[in-house]
């Protein structure tokens, strides 16, 4: 496809193009920073309309990439989301100037997805209020940039928790209704994105909608999964459950394939509550099962436990040692999954969230896990989103571009229930067209352990990972921001072009969330 | 020996730090938040530039044991607050507080031998008080409790290397009992061959006191001293809550979070709204019967917000 050159800081004719980060074919560039045209006068605009921004350094460096750490970019300014009547008078100010916002919550992308390339950047955790709780509805109210955890500790007061959530606690709410939000109790209850039955949407053009399955039905629709493209999520009403502590326990197998075997079989069978794999390579496959209930959790042992074909951790242990004494030239990985393990299982464990051997606090468990053992100022993390059926073959052709790649790596896969009723939300999204019952999504996480890699090494492991996904049919938990240029390829023309021309619709100037899929 | 601690250039973004910072839960604004001090930081801010955050910062420490990156993020505050001193416009009156402590210390008698307790300001302006928890501990008071080096230290005011050295002659490889959970923090780098034990851990831990802790208890952990010896104390308190029952005032992730958000200006001043807020935030949720608190700084704030008895420690045991 042939692309003409494109004027820095506008949009192109063509924003969905492979080729839309205008730079290098297929190696990592930054979009071009929007050139300020009428900065001023927009200021003195949103100033009138009582309106604060930051233009400091400070201010404005604080943003300058995202959790993925590869992405660059500063904003001109920099709002504090404090109210939709704000974030109104924010965009219908922009879009008469047409001034590019960024929306971010968290900023856990790792494409550059929240990083400003100039314009606005809407911070939207000044919004991050518990608004109401009902506990006997079992809903809660809240402004859209709260965090995962600052929810889950204002639940917890209440006995109740989240249904599911991303696991690293500085996601937000809305970030994470924009994108999908993955947990390892997905394969059964869905994504976060499902958990949501209404939103207060500002518009790119300043109305404030309510929305739902039954108002504003398509904005509602557009907005869930819609990676910001058709309005800022300002409030949301959630689902929430019975606060429990888990009763965790561990499979480990050696090969990729027999664990996703069993896994699936599990998610068929609503065998556990909690599901999902987590490796150290291909070497240490760790299939996780977890129960919120002792009655589920003997069920599963009576039932499903014997099916499984992973070992206990003593069991695995002498396999390894089997294994690796009649590989002598594996050592080093030997003495790596031994260190790694040393680091990580205790991580797991710590005896201030285990009472009656149950684990308390899940989402914290994990997610310092995750930080502490996977996070660093680099993370690349592309992911396959599957069917269930091309899930084997997506996690053992992403696993061989990883060897290639990098020494070390994890892969975690998690299944995704699907809920038919939710298939118009499903539309361009992670959720994969042919997927019926379950998703299933791989990320593939090189650890970088203090090397230091190109961007271009990082953007080429990217591409052979998303290639799979053409070639298999896939989809992706994220294919925004850098990894733009795999949408049309992803999705076909015909429905880009429809969701380009909602969104021209939606938003005349282009001016929200703009170099992240449009 | 513990490892060096990173600095802000170490920041990867995670805003871990932000869940559990009392001054980002009060502004909701970034640039309120350990996280924006580092990545201001990265960008070369100045700490002329982030004066409002540096002191809007109540110094609890709850940011460094949260940090996956592990920078010493309560001492990039510390740190700053140093270059900022000078300029404050209320540093007069902090230099006027620190030199009247600092000529009671100079007052004071050489510490007596053994085990030593240095209570601090607070608990010297309640003399009764301080009379039980002396009685209760059982080790020496010492006279010069280094309370001008806590407040330089908190306030960023200079410490002569004279001053530090007479301090601290005697004191190392003896058992402390410290009652200002900054010096505590700041000893433990001073003195590594000190035992050096937190107030409420030194009290909570003498049997007339625990046995007296009961389940419809809020137990207030003073966060300073806590966070300064996290891995340790978060073990010690989960044992407390294990054996009395009680509820604690620590969050999901186990950090401690504090009554008061006092910023460097109200220092030595009244209670703020602020302050109010975050004790209310505390409560919310739980009815207790009673609140134990280690620090009588946040006795005053549970006073404010609820009617239900507020104790000291020390005032559990029997007379
Ligand atoms: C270490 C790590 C672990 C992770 N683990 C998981 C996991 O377990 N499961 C999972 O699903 N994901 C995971 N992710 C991905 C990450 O959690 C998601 O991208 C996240 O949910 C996004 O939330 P956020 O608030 O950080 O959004 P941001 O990154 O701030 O934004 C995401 C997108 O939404 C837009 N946006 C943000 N807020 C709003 C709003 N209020 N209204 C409209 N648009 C908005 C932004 O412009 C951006 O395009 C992980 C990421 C990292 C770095
Ligand atoms: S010391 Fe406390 S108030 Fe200061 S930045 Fe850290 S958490 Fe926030
Ligand atoms: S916890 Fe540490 S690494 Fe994470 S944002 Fe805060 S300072 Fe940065």
């Amino acid at each position: 496809m042939n692309i003409p050159p494109v004027e820095p800081g506008t949009v192109g004719p063509c924003p969905v193009a492979p080729d839309a980060l205008q730079g290098i074919k297929r190696q990592q560039t930054n979009p071009a920073r929007w050139n300020g045209a009428g900065w001023q006068a927009f200021v003195a605009d949103l100033r009138t309309a009582g309106v604060e921004l930051a233009e400091s350094r400070a201010a404005c460096g604080a943003y300058a990439t995202d959790a993925g750490g590869t992405a660059y970019g500063q904003p001109h300014g920099v709002a504090i989301a404090r109210s939709a009547g704000e974030v109104a008078a924010l965009l219908r100010t922009a879009q008469a100037h047409r001034v590019p916002v960024t929306v971010r919550g968290g900023g856990l992308t790792t494409e550059g997805e929240s990083v400003a390339y100039g314009g606005v950047l809407l911070d939207m955790t000044g919004m991050s209020r518990v608004l109401a709780i009902d506990a006997t509805a079992l809903t809660v109210r809240v402004e859209a940039g709260i965090y995962w955890h600052s929810l889950a500790e204002e639940l917890r007061r209440e006995k109740l928790d989240y249904l599911s959530a991303p696991l690293n606690l500085t996601s937000s709410v809305g970030g994470t209704l924009g994108v999908g939000g993955i947990d390892v109790n997905s394969a059964r209850l869905g994504c976060s994105a499902d958990q949501a039955l209404s939103l207060q949407v500002v518009t790119p053009t300043g109305e404030i909608v309510e929305c739902s399955d039954t108002e504003n039905v398509e904005l509602f629709q557009r907005v869930i999964l819609g990676y910001g493209q058709f309005g800022v999520i300002t409030e949301a009403t959630l689902r929430v459950r019975p606060y429990t502590p888990l009763s965790m326990h561990y499979y480990y197998y050696s090969s990729l394939r027999t664990a996703i075997e069993d896994l699936q079989m599990l998610d068929r069978n609503d065998a556990s509550d909690y599901s999902g794999i987590l490796t150290i390579m291909d070497c240490a496959v760790n299939l996780l099962v977890a129960f919120d209930s002792d009655e589920r959790e003997a069920a599963f042992r009576r039932d499903w436990e014997a099916r499984l074909r992973g070992h206990g951790e003593f069991g695995f242990a002498l396999c390894m040692l089997g294994h690796y004494a009649l590989r002598p030239w594996k050592a080093g990985e030997a003495l790596y999954l031994l260190k790694r393990k040393q680091a990580v299982f205790p991580e797991f464990r710590r005896p201030e969230y285990m009472r009656d051997n149950k684990m308390h606090d899940r989402s914290v468990v994990f997610s310092r896990a995750v930080w502490k053992h996977w996070g660093s100022r680099n993370m690349v993390i592309p992911d396959l989103a599957t069917p269930a059926d091309k899930f084997v073959a997506a996690v053992e052709r992403g696993n061989a571009v990883c060897r290639k790649f990098f020494a070390h790596y994890t892969l975690y896969c998690v299944g995704i229930k699907l809920r038919p009723e939710h298939r118009p939300h499903y539309e361009m999204s992670c959720v994969p067209p042919d997927a019926e019952g379950w998703a299933y999504g791989c990320e593939f996480e090189p650890m970088i352990e203090g090397e230091v890699y190109s961007r271009d090494h990082f953007q080429a492991f990217k591409n052979a990972i998303y290639d799979i996904g053409v070639d298999l049919g896939a989809s992706y938990y994220r294919f925004g921001g850098m990894m733009k240029g795999y949408i049309r390829r992803t999705f076909g023309d015909e429905l880009v072009d429809k969701h380009l021309a909602m969104k021209r619709r939606a938003d005349p100037a282009m001016i929200l969330n703009r170099d992240v899929i449009f | 020996m513990a490892a060096a601690p990173f600095d802000h250039a170490r920041c990867s973004g995670c805003s871990l730090c932000r869940l559990v910072c009392p001054m980002w839960r009060q502004h909701r604004d970034p640039r309120f938040s350990p996280e924006g001090l580092a990545r201001a930081r990265q960008c070369d801010a100045t700490a002329a530039e982030l004066t409002a955050p540096l002191e809007a910062c109540s110094l609890c420490g709850a940011c460094d044991p949260v940090c996956p990156e592990g920078i010493d993020l309560s001492g990039m505050v510390m740190e700053l607050r140093r270059d900022l001193s000078p300029a404050l416009p209320y540093r007069q009156a902090l230099d006027a507080l620190q030199a009247k402590f600092a000529l009671a210390a100079a007052a004071a008698e050489a510490p007596a031998a053994g085990a030593l307790f240095l209570p601090g300001p607070a608990l010297r302006a309640h003399p009764s008080l301080l009379a039980r928890v002396k009685t209760l501990l059982g080790y020496a008071c010492a006279t010069d409790d280094g309370a001008d080096i806590a407040l330089a230290l908190e306030t960023g005011g200079e410490i002569s290397p004279a001053r530090r050295r007479r301090f601290l002659d005697g004191l190392d490889g003896r058992t402390l009992a410290v009652g200002d959970g900054l010096l505590l923090r700041q000893l433990r780098q001073w003195l590594p061959g000190a035992r050096l034990q937190s107030l409420g851990a030194a009290l909570a831990s003498l049997m007339p006191i625990r046995r007296r802790i009961a389940s419809t208890d809020f137990y207030v952990i003073e966060p300073r001293a806590y966070h300064a010896d996290y891995e340790r104390l978060v073990a010690y308190y989960d044992r407390l809550r294990a054996e009395t029952g009680c509820a604690l005032n620590l969050d999901l992730q186990r950090i401690a979070m504090p009554a008061l958000t006092q910023a460097l200006p109200h220092l030595a001043g009244p209670l703020v709204d602020a302050d109010v807020a975050q004790a209310r935030w505390m409560l919310q949720g739980r009815t207790p019967q009673r609140i134990v608190v280690e620090s009588l700084a946040d006795r005053a704030a549970f006073e404010r917000v609820c009617d239900i008895p507020v104790l000291h420690l020390a005032e559990l045991a029997q007379d």
